[in-house]
């Protein structure tokens, strides 16, 4: 089976501003992702809230937990709680919506972000599977419809065959790929890694120089 | 990587190791991580528990913004004080540690999720009154975190520990058993007691739902981890005295798990059932956000 907690520190941690792990510190987590993803400031947020997350989601400072997340703050930032005044200067519109149906991704804890700007616009489907661990079930972007198993880490490179076979070699000897998936948009491919192990800073750095189009998660 | 108590108890009986060490190699291990950074970020996370205790028990407590909860943790300070509890002084200062740390949690201050947030005060309720109990130096205490860390990430990976998916039982029912677990190597138990425990913490809280009145990590989680601090004691003492669980640990947790997947979904943190579907409240939800709860009648 495959573990979604594979750290000690994901049990005794995080340190986090409460008062939820799921609902504030896990919101936080997906906003990241979805900051990874986008990889710049939108002018427009839109939150589409399911289950526990859209009846809960007030109680438990989901909003501005997930708006931090996409500014790139990290959970126990205390610039957490003012996250939603904080976007708004910066001139970012932002909608939260209630839905009332079961989440599309199957989980009672799920968000899917839509961010955009004149650009882009990217979808990021989330969901916060307990003590500030999450998973990422599908990515819209760039024209790929990518869609995780979930747990992370995950690397995502865009490009061709023989980047592939280089960032497979080069992953290996880091950590171990516990599963690989290609897209394809048009004459675009997108190469997407479920590893085992979180990299470390240094290795990504050296990862990056090498290939341009990387977003790990 | 451990993926049943099973194993993990094997392992340490047969190599006459401590979970708290087999833990420290495996993280060390999977995530090429030195003793040293692994040790320093244990102590930081130690650290950021001592604080909130401090924090919810100086002066007249912390308060949360809605003002459903907050200093209640110095009512009970005060009430030792005068030396007459009636269940001992060591667990009312473990229920006051566990509804300090709560209550910090509910005012938006800083804490660290063991395993998470709505169960945060449960092995803090534990860890600082053994402290003072068995004389644990600052070492030991890091241990006790390690080892709690290692039954939690099998409880996680096995049942979970999300409320919106299995209820208060995974939340403090897990941190109850962590505690409970950890507590038993502290005081000198082996790692077949320690399994004990942990089987004995979880079966006492099966069926926990998850309630939480307007959604707050509020009322009724504070109060909920003075009973997962108080279950977590009992249960290790039990396991100490010899008595066991006569459900093994694997199966218990296995339990949690089907009993979660069953729980309506009004008694998975939506707010909508058990103690949140109440008169007072809905009319505390009604106060805070100006919206009535949708009971509903589907699960």
């Amino acid at each position: 089976m495959s573990a979604n907690y594979r750290s000690v520190f994901d049990i005794i941690g995080p340190v986090m501003i409460g008062p939820s792990s799921s609902h504030t510190a896990g919101a936080v987590a997906i906003g990241r992702a979805a900051n990874r993803i986008f990889h710049a400031e939108p002018t427009e947020v839109v939150i589409h809230y399911y289950e526990s997350f859209a009846q809960t989601h007030q109680g438990h400072g989901t909003d501005y937990a997930i708006i931090s997340g996409i500014l790139g703050f990290a959970p126990d930032d205390s610039r957490v709680p003012d996250a939603i005044t904080i976007a708004k200067k910066r001139g970012i519109k932002v909608t939260f919506i209630e839905e009332d149906g079961d989440s599309p991704i199957n989980h009672p804890n799920t968000a899917i972000i839509e961010l955009r700007n004149a650009d882009r616009e990217v979808t990021v489907s989330g969901c916060s599977i307990g003590g500030g661990t999450i998973e990422i079930r599908e990515i819209k972007m760039d024209g790929f419809d990518i869609k995780p198993k979930g747990p992370l880490p995950i690397l995502l490179m865009q490009g061709q065959a023989d980047d592939h076979h280089a960032m497979s070699a080069k992953l290996e000897k880091l950590t171990s790929i516990n599963s690989e998936a290609t897209y394809h948009a048009g004459d675009g491919i997108l190469y997407e890694y479920d590893l085992e192990n979180r990299l470390k800073n240094q290795d990504l750095d050296d990862l990056a120089k090498e290939h341009s189009k990387l977003v790990y998660l | 990587m451990y993926m049943s108590v099973k194993e993990l108890v094997k392992d340490s009986m047969d190599k006459q190791t401590p979970i708290s060490e087999l833990m420290i190699q495996q993280e060390m291990a999977k995530n090429k991580a030195s003793r040293e950074e692994v040790w320093s970020t244990m102590e930081r996370n130690l650290d950021v528990m001592e604080a909130a205790v401090k924090r919810g028990s100086e002066g007249n407590g912390v308060f949360s913004k809605t003002g459903l909860t907050g200093g209640e943790a110095v009512l009970l300070k005060k009430y030792r004080e005068k030396g007459h509890t009636l269940s001992g002084d060591l667990m009312m200062e473990a229920v006051q540690n566990a509804i300090a740390t709560n209550e910090v949690n509910a005012s938006m201050g800083v804490v660290c999720a063991t395993p998470t947030a709505g169960s945060t005060g449960t092995l803090p309720g534990v860890i600082f009154v053994i402290k003072k109990r068995l004389n644990l130096d600052h070492d030991q205490m890091v241990r006790f975190l390690f080892t709690a860390g290692a039954f939690g990430m099998v409880i996680a990976n096995n049942a979970g520990i999300a409320g919106a998916t299995g209820g208060c039982q995974a939340e403090v029912g897990s941190a109850s058993a962590m505690g409970a677990a950890a507590a038993v190597e502290m005081a000198g138990g082996n790692a077949e007691q320690s399994a004990e425990a942990l089987a004995m913490a979880i079966s006492n809280l099966l069926g926990l739902v998850c309630d939480p009145v307007a959604g707050l990590v509020e009322l009724p989680c504070v109060k909920r981890n003075a009973i997962g601090a108080g279950n977590a004691l009992i249960s290790a003492d039990m396991a100490l005295a010899g008595l066991t669980n006569k459900i093994p640990a694997d199966e218990v947790i296995s339990a949690m798990d089907k009993i979660g997947k069953d729980l309506p979904k009004a008694l998975r943190e939506t707010g909508q059932g058990g103690l949140a579907a109440t008169p007072t409240g809905v009319n505390m939800k009604m106060r805070i956000f100006g919206k009535t709860v949708d009971v509903g009648d589907e699960n």
